[in-house]
């Protein structure tokens, strides 16, 4: 029900703020992911180009690098032919210049070695494994072993890398041609290419052998791992691991293969964490915002105007008896809530007047009621006199005549609608007299008053009313003689008043119409005008009670309370 | 009723002020924090004053301590550290050490990477270091201090047991071993003879004839090697534990003309000694990885500085057993030879 809102607590400006929080944090999160993704692969992407670069710089170095190895064996091979004199001074020479070439040697197609050439270095006499010999070249001419110990020489083990080429000499025989080359002039390039923060580039061959890293020794000693294999046969190109980007390139004279190594991670993830950090930061701050927003208003607006609300449910409810608490909150809801409790004044001032006017009209109504003389009763009384001075009982005719008298003056009482009980008992001793007369003494009647009740006030034409029911409807069909017994009470709070008769009583059904009937023709103010009168005077707890049971007699009990003179004027 | 509705404060209206309040407590505490924030994240690119890190071996010129010190200076420009490398000339002065100990202290080391010249004698000093707030990480030789905060080291005994290993493959029926180890109150060289007689006990071949304590230098090692084999001449087995007393051995050999007769089983290696290994005055190299001892040793250096967690309390590095068959082998060739 509408009125009954009291019972959920959910407000319109809880919803509200739940919904402008949630919408604020969807969006900040779809905008916070949007701008990480586009941050990330526009970091990514340059990641990869800028590895890109460096790996592509490094392979045009190290390829003039490879280019200058051919070279000097192009000038070997020139120069190994040459007469022995003129091809040791060329060696010295060579040897002296290019510091990196650690050995020039050369073998025979069997792989014993005929001669080795150096820079000053003593020759084993017992080489246990040589290391150089590429052993069976096969059809390749010119061929990079990888990284191994050079051991030819006494007290020096460099490590260097084998560069052999095929030779064929004028008259035929085979040669193989060996040039050991230590890595000082390229590693150190390479040692200096960085990619990134931590970002670094190394060289492996095809086959997946590492043949410079610039942390080497970290590596050979076990403390740190390199994908190698991983890249075998792939093509050139940018590999996006987890962490890490690879860029590879193959040189194009030999087999060697440039691999750059950045991280993406130190790049992009910092950063992004940072931001999401701050983003978090901040949405909490939003939320907390909206969440106090949500409660002021709430407090502010909100809830006053629920209380309004339920005022004014209540007012519908009981109009008469709400008492109006005027609502606190910001200038608005106190406007309303002002308007709202001139309205209920000014609607309640307004039901009392209407009330106040009904039942002023009802009064009027039922006095004019009351003021009328039941027509019949008058002729027929009037017969009884004239019919008993025809009989010259003056005496009687007198009495009538007096009770006639009596009965017309209390009725009208100046206009008052209170009597004292006094008069009213004066009122019903006269009308059962003439009813006596006329009924030639069918009934009898007793009177037990507590003298006490007198003083006080009752509504006048009371008990006539219920007297002349009684008489009509109890005794009048009756054959035995009928008895009707007046009572009146003092009790604590009330003055008790009893009708009985032993007339032919009456169903429960009866009992309850003759109280809602309106008053017919022949008999003068009905039941219903008692009851009603008392009650309009006195209040609803006053009134009317009938018991009557058939054949043994009706009982109407009035309840009135305890009025004096003065006291009624104060109410 | 007029007096009703005058506006009086009702309990709910205390609340905006104190949520007022607390808006502005929490915005301030944000702002703060993202303030900081981003100045944390400016400092750690731009770190100005590096952190001071000593590593103090026991000495500073055998092929073994040169890998070792490249080792830590790879993780010192990797990790930005400042880092002092420094040794006494003899492996027996433990004061120095105990004197660079306490220069590195007041020169504000953060740590000290440690190698004991003496289990007893540099507890002390190492002591001191540490009430200063000195952390200290042993490497190679161990110190009696219950200070380290952590040990990157050779297992010395297993060291010992391979070398013992490698002593008991010969075919010959009989061994009559002599030991020549270096100074008595190094730890790891006693660690090391302990492995060494333990595998020794399990062959009933074995006999070890002599045991001597030499200086740790090449002289001394090849004179009191020559005096033992010449009283000993049964002694065909001879295992000796660090660089230096190996080059002696080796020497002594090559001078006494005994390297058929003789099988060696020495420690560590530099070029002399590889090419004894293939020359055949030696046959067994049991060689360490310096590298890795000194990387790892300013790695957790770092680490304590930056109170990251340090995993072990003990760091064995490996140890290899080189002989003349395998020493060309890919992968001891990395093992031997240092990339430089």
């Amino acid at each position: 029900m509408k009125k009954d809102r009291t019972g959920s607590r959910i407000s319109l400006s809880m919803v509200m703020a739940l919904i402008v929080t949630m919408l604020v944090l969807a969006v900040l999160l779809a905008t916070l992911l949007f701008f990480i993704r586009l941050y990330q692969s526009s970091m990514e992407q340059n990641a990869v180009t800028t590895s890109e670069q460096a790996v592509v710089q490094v392979m045009n170095t190290v390829e003039n690098y490879t280019k200058d190895m051919a070279d000097a064996m192009k000038l070997i091979a020139e120069n190994i032919g040459k007469p022995e004199e003129e091809r040791d001074e060329f060696f010295a020479r060579f040897l002296e210049i290019r510091s990196d070439v650690v050995a020039v040697a050369t073998y025979d197609s069997d792989g014993n070695p005929l001669e080795c050439w150096s820079d000053g270095l003593t020759v084993k006499k017992t080489v246990s494994r040589n290391l150089s010999y590429p052993g069976d070249m096969g059809e390749r001419g010119f061929w990079i072993s990888k990284p191994h110990v050079e051991n030819l020489f006494e007290e020096y083990y460099p490590w260097v890398v084998t560069i052999s080429q095929k030779m064929r000499f004028g008259d035929g025989r085979e040669q193989h041609v060996i040039m050991d080359i230590r890595f000082s002039n390229i590693a150190a390039y390479v040692d200096q290419v960085g990619i990134g923060q931590h970002g670094y580039c190394f060289i492996e061959d095809t086959e997946g052998n590492l043949v410079y890293h610039p942390q080497q020794q970290l590596i050979y000693s076990g403390l740190k791992e390199e994908t190698t294999q991983e890249f075998r046969g792939l093509p050139d190109g940018s590999y996006p691991r987890s962490r890490v980007i690879y860029t590879i390139h193959t040189l194009e004279n030999c087999n060697w293969r440039i691999v750059g190594v950045s991280y993406v991670d130190e790049l992009i993830t910092s950063r992004v964490e940072h931001m999401v950090r701050i983003c978090g930061i901040l949405l909490l701050l939003v939320l907390v915002t909206a969440t106090l927003l949500g409660v002021l208003f709430s407090r502010l607006f909100a809830q006053p105007a629920n209380r309004l609300t339920r005022a004014m449910g209540e007012f519908e409810k009981d109009a008469e008896n709400f008492q109006f608490v005027p609502v606190r909150g910001t200038n608005e809801i106190s406007a309303l809530s002002d308007s709202f409790g001139h309205m209920v004044l000014r609607i309640q001032r307004l039901m009392e007047r209407v009330r106040q006017e009904e039942i002023t009209l009802r009064k009027t109504e039922l006095n004019a009621l009351q003021a009328q003389i039941n027509p019949h009763f008058l002729y027929n009384t009037l017969d009884s006199i004239a019919w008993m001075c025809e009989e010259a009982r003056t005496e009687e005719a007198v009495e009538m005549v007096n009770a006639l008298a009596r009965l017309f003056r209390i009725s009208i009482s100046r206009g008052h609608e209170l009597i004292t009980l006094e008069k009213e008992l004066q009122h019903a001793r006269s009308y059962l007299k003439i009813q006596n007369y006329r009924y030639k003494n069918q009934f009898s009647y007793s009177f037990d008053i507590e003298e006490s009740c007198l003083p006080y006030l009752c509504n006048k034409i009371t008990l006539q009313p219920i007297i002349e029911n009684a008489i009509y409807h109890g005794i009048d069909r009756m054959v035995d003689e009928g008895r009707i017994d007046i009572c009146i009470r003092e009790e604590e709070a009330a003055i008790r008043m009893t009708v009985t008769d032993n007339g032919v009583g009456m169903t429960k059904e009866q009992c309850a119409e003759i109280l809602h009937r309106e008053a017919g023709d022949r008999t003068g103010i009905g039941i219903k005008n008692v009851n009603d009168r008392i009650r309009i005077y006195f209040g609803e707890e006053y009134g009317l009670r009938i018991t009557s049971e058939l054949d043994e007699g009706t009982c109407v009990e009035i309840r009135i309370p305890k009025v004096k003179e003065s006291g009624y004027e104060e109410k | 009723m007029k007096k009703n509705r005058k506006f009086r404060p009702g309990p709910q209206f205390y609340l905006i002020p104190l949520g007022a309040l607390l808006l502005i407590l929490s915005y301030v505490v944000g702002i703060r924090y993202i303030i900081r924030n981003l100045h944390s994240y400016g400092a750690e690119n731009g770190e100005t004053n590096k952190h001071y890190v000593a590593v103090i071996t026991k000495s500073t010129t055998s092929a073994f301590w040169k890998s070792v010190f490249s080792g830590a200076n790879a993780a010192g420009t990797e990790y930005n550290l400042t880092l002092t490398v420094e040794g006494p000339e003899n492996e027996e002065d433990y004061q120095t050490q105990n004197e660079m100990i306490a220069r590195a202290v007041d020169n504000g080391a953060e740590v000290i990477v440690f190698s004991a010249v003496d289990y007893q004698a540099n507890a002390g000093a190492i002591d001191a270091a540490a009430e200063q707030g000195v952390k200290i990480v042993v490497i190679d030789s161990d110190v009696d201090s219950a200070q380290v905060s952590s040990r990157i080291s050779t297992d010395n005994y297993e060291a010992g047991r391979m070398a013992g290993r490698a002593v008991l493959a010969s075919a010959q029926e009989e061994l009559n071993v002599g030991i020549v180890n270096f100074d008595k109150n190094s730890a790891n060289g006693q660690q090391r003879e302990a492995g060494f007689r333990e595998i020794l006990e399990e062959d009933e071949r074995v006999r070890i004839v002599d045991a001597i304590n030499v200086l740790s230098t090449t002289e001394d090692s090849q004179e009191r090697t020559c005096e033992m084999l010449r009283e000993h001449p049964e002694i065909n087995v001879i295992a000796t534990f660090n660089e230096w007393t190996s080059l002696g051995v080796g020497y002594a050999i090559r001078e006494m003309g005994l390297k058929e007769e003789t099988m060696v089983v020495a420690f560590d290696s530099n070029v002399v000694s590889v090419g004894m290994l293939e020359t055949g005055e030696v046959d067994a190299l049991i060689v360490q990885n310096p590298y890795a001892m000194g990387y790892l040793g300013v790695e957790c250096a770092y680490n304590l500085i930056n109170n990251l967690p340090v995993e072990n309390r003990q760091v064995d590095t490996a140890t290899t057993v080189i002989t003349r068959e395998n020493m060309f082998d890919e992968e001891c060739q990395k093992v031997l030879f240092a990339f430089d």
